[in-house]
């Protein structure tokens, strides 16, 4: 590790440290780009006295390499078909097949909203933005602003939330170009048939049972902790609406049209139906359909495409850029292998470290991160340093794509879940907590369970392939129940604790994030190590210590503390 | 009461000129609401600018460069599973797919983009199917190009052609290059 690779790390954590905190008040992406100038000069003067002038004009190219256009597109691909499906009315066409849904009494209108919800992974696109983008107006709809006056403002919360997290989530299992697929290009080093989805079902497993769990957090801690912070508008209640005259949703053939094509759209990027294309080729090429038969003008289709999360996600990424071109990651790498020598920590513990990592830096992208320190992991297995075996780096494995893929949603810096946020109208940070919460002590721990006990023989050679037994599948059942209960209960105690006063309630939100960080470490060690004390405990430590860092980035208030009064 | 309203702060959501989220939604956000931050406006236009710069050269490089279809990438991945189907090795193709978007030649260089055959047992691999001997094809002249017009640290040529990372149709050109260079 170079003394300017640490340098440029503490400088980047720094930095978003105190944004997150509010001592640097400017937006975020200014404070991005100045980072990354500071950094790119400091790198500069470094290699202009050890490596001469070519090394320096090679930097911005290097930093560059760092900017990942999918995401990018991916979002204004989606922000375009929005906007194609507002002009054409198939929103309208779709509010009014809801309606018709919601009236089938085995449904009804929990369960059309949990279908919903979970629409982003069943679709499984190669980045959550695109349907977030698509839909989430669709979800505002159900509210009183909306129209549809159909969910209270909690209930708009937790259902525009539960989506935008299954969404955000939704990139990790894609077999289309999934931030997953990097996890199983590496463990395709031993596992022949990882490429064919090794990583898929364990990420899917975490992020179903996950999205529950956020929608719980947000209903009974997020809205005590933060009550004035989403300016939605209540439901108006039906004494108050008996003497209006409600309108029920129509649509025309057109929206109708619309519709089918969005979801023809969708059909045909994930089963691949004109070969091997881009996801936003299809769904661009089909948002320009729906704007012929629609006749929308090009000023209608612009109204929809949003420049500021592409811009904070650019900043992000240059700045990775920037850390990547200045040895900042391998800084990074570095410490990280540094605490597997700490006794108390051990390589159960650094690993229950590793496995967060992404959340407790969340980026705009997950991509950066994991493209970055997948092959950090590889290198913890028989591949390099040995630490683990390759059981182990699949189950690691599993545990780290589930935390990397869910954490742009939390970003502060562009991510995903600012759109969820801007959607229910709420402050900047305020679906923060729930977000890390779930995926760090839920969504971990579940998919390395999962793999250990569902998925791992499954991936073997020919030879040693086997099938998950009965008991296995009784196993996985039972420890993802006792997981999934120990954070329900969680959720509602510190929820209890909110309810009598907010100052309680945060102070209970840190000591849950500690403990069932350190839970959710004891379980990844005992889904590494089986029952073995020692490894059981250096994991709840390791597991701790990465709950502590998560839980002080949780922002304690949304809104500007208010001003003294000037005497 | 009217010294107490006079007191309590304005809420950023109180005013109506806010940075439209979506269709429709504005957004009361900290990061994004620049309203209250006078001071910094032309640092926030110049950073937007430096944004929308960086975003419209890293769109331009790979059409100006001969490699398009590089910016149709997802960065997914994917192709690592290549693994021991690549016969000479390279174990990160990815790495060549975005150094040859950005022209980045010492990150061609380490992942071994001179040593490709451009067999084309990767392609299978790639999720949107690029063509992906044709790119390596082009990163490898242009980075010999570049190495030859010193655009390139010899330290990074010098560690390329040591650790074995160039294969046989470079090797004469590096090695005569680096002989040169030596004097």
């Amino acid at each position: 590790m170079t003394w300017l690779g640490a340098l440029t790390l503490l400088l980047f954590v720094g930095v978003m440290v105190l944004t997150l905190l509010r001592k640097i008040n400017m937006p975020v992406q200014t404070v991005l780009v100045i980072t990354t100038l500071v950094i790119l000069a400091l790198g500069a003067a470094h290699r202009a006295v050890f490596d001469g002038l070519p090394a320096v004009l090679a930097m911005p190219n290097e930093a560059m390499g760092w900017i990942i256009l999918h995401p990018i597109t991916a979002l204004l691909a989606g922000l375009f078909m929005a906007g194609a499906l507002q002009i054409s009315g198939g929103f309208e066409a779709f509010k009014v097949l809801i309606m018709a849904l919601q009236r089938v009494p085995i449904i009804g209108l929990a369960g059309t909203l949990v279908i919903l919800i979970q629409v982003p992974m069943i679709a499984s696109l190669p980045c959550g933005r695109i349907i977030a983008a698509a839909l989430l107006p669709l979800l505002f709809a159900f509210s009183a602003e909306g129209g549809m006056n159909v969910l209270t403002r909690t209930q708009m919360i937790v259902l525009i939330g539960a989506f935008s997290r299954n969404a955000f989530g939704s990139c990790g299992p894609s077999p289309i170009g999934g931030v997953g697929q990097i996890g199983e290009g590496f463990l395709g080093a031993h596992f022949d048939a990882a490429a064919a989805g090794m990583l898929r079902a364990p990420q899917a497993f975490a992020l179903m049972l996950g999205t529950a769990v956020t929608a719980l957090f947000l209903k009974f801690i997020t809205q005590r902790l933060y009550p004035d912070d989403v300016t939605l508008r209540d439901r108006i209640a039906d004494t108050e609406m008996a003497g209006r005259k409600v309108e029920p949703p129509k649509a025309t053939l057109v929206g109708y049209a619309s519709l089918v094509i969005f979801v023809f759209a969708l059909l045909a990027s994930v089963f691949e139906l004109f070969g091997k294309l881009p996801v936003q080729t299809v769904l661009a090429g089909a948002a320009v359909l729906i704007v012929i038969i629609s006749r929308a003008g090009i000023r209608d289709l612009m109204a929809g495409i949003i420049l500021l999360p592409v811009a904070a996600m650019i900043a992000g990424f240059l700045a990775a850029g920037a850390l990547a071109a200045t040895g900042g990651f391998d800084a990074l790498g570095v410490v990280l292998s540094a605490l597997s020598k700490f006794p108390l920590l051990g390589v159960a513990g650094m690993l229950a470290i590793f496995v967060q990592i992404q959340t407790i830096l969340p980026l705009s992208c997950s991509r950066i991160l994991t493209a970055a320190l997948v092959p950090v992991l590889y290198q913890f297995g028989p591949a390099g340093f040995n630490f683990i075996t390759w059981d182990q780096l699949a189950i690691a494995m599993a545990a780290y794509i589930i935390n990397a893929t869910t954490s742009c949603g939390p970003s502060p810096l562009g991510g995903g879940g600012m759109m969820g946020e801007g959607q229910m109208r709420a402050e900047s940070g305020y679906i923060k907590g729930a977000y890390v919460f779930t995926s760090m002590a839920v969504m971990a721990p579940l998919a390395a369970l999962y793999m250990r006990f569902a998925n791992l023989g499954l991936f073997r050679s020919q030879s040693e392939m086997f099938y998950p037994s009965a008991s296995d599948m009784l196993q996985l059942a039972l420890y993802a129940a006792v997981v999934v209960v120990a954070t329900i209960v969680g959720t509602l105690f510190i929820g209890r604790k909110a309810s009598i006063s907010i100052a309680s309630g945060q102070r209970w939100q840190r000591v849950g994030f500690l403990a069932l960080g350190a839970f959710a470490g004891a379980v990844l060690s005992f889904s590494l190590y089986g029952l073995a004390g020692l490894e059981i405990m250096q994991g709840a430590v390791g597991g701790a210590l990465a709950a502590l860092v998560i839980s002080l980035m949780v922002p304690s208030r949304l809104t500007p503390a208010p001003r003294e009064a000037k005497s | 009461m009217a010294s107490q309203k006079k007191d309590k702060p304005e809420h950023k959501r109180d005013r109506l000129q806010q940075p439209l989220v979506m269709p429709g939604i504005h957004r009361y956000q900290f990061f994004s609401d620049i309203s209250d931050r006078p001071l910094t406006k032309n640092l926030n236009r110049a950073a937007m600018l430096a944004i929308g710069t960086a975003l419209a050269v890293d769109a331009l490089k790979p059409l100006i460069g001969g490699v398009p279809q590089t910016l149709y990438c997802y960065e997914c991945r994917a192709c690592y599973g290549t693994q021991d189907r690549c016969p000479v090795g390279i174990g990160l193709q990815a790495e060549l797919t975005v150094s040859a978007r950005v022209a980045d030649y010492e990150r061609f260089l380490r992942a071994g983009g001179l040593k490709c055959v451009r067999c084309g047992n990767c392609r299978s691999f790639c999720v949107v199917n690029l063509d992906l001997p044709r790119i390596y094809s082009t990163m490898q002249q242009r980075t010999i190009a570049a190495m030859q017009r010193g655009a390139i640290r010899r330290q990074a040529i010098q560690h390329a052609y040591d650790d074995g990372l160039v294969g046989r149709q470079f090797i004469d050109r590096v090695a005569q290059w680096l002989e040169q260079e030596s004097g």
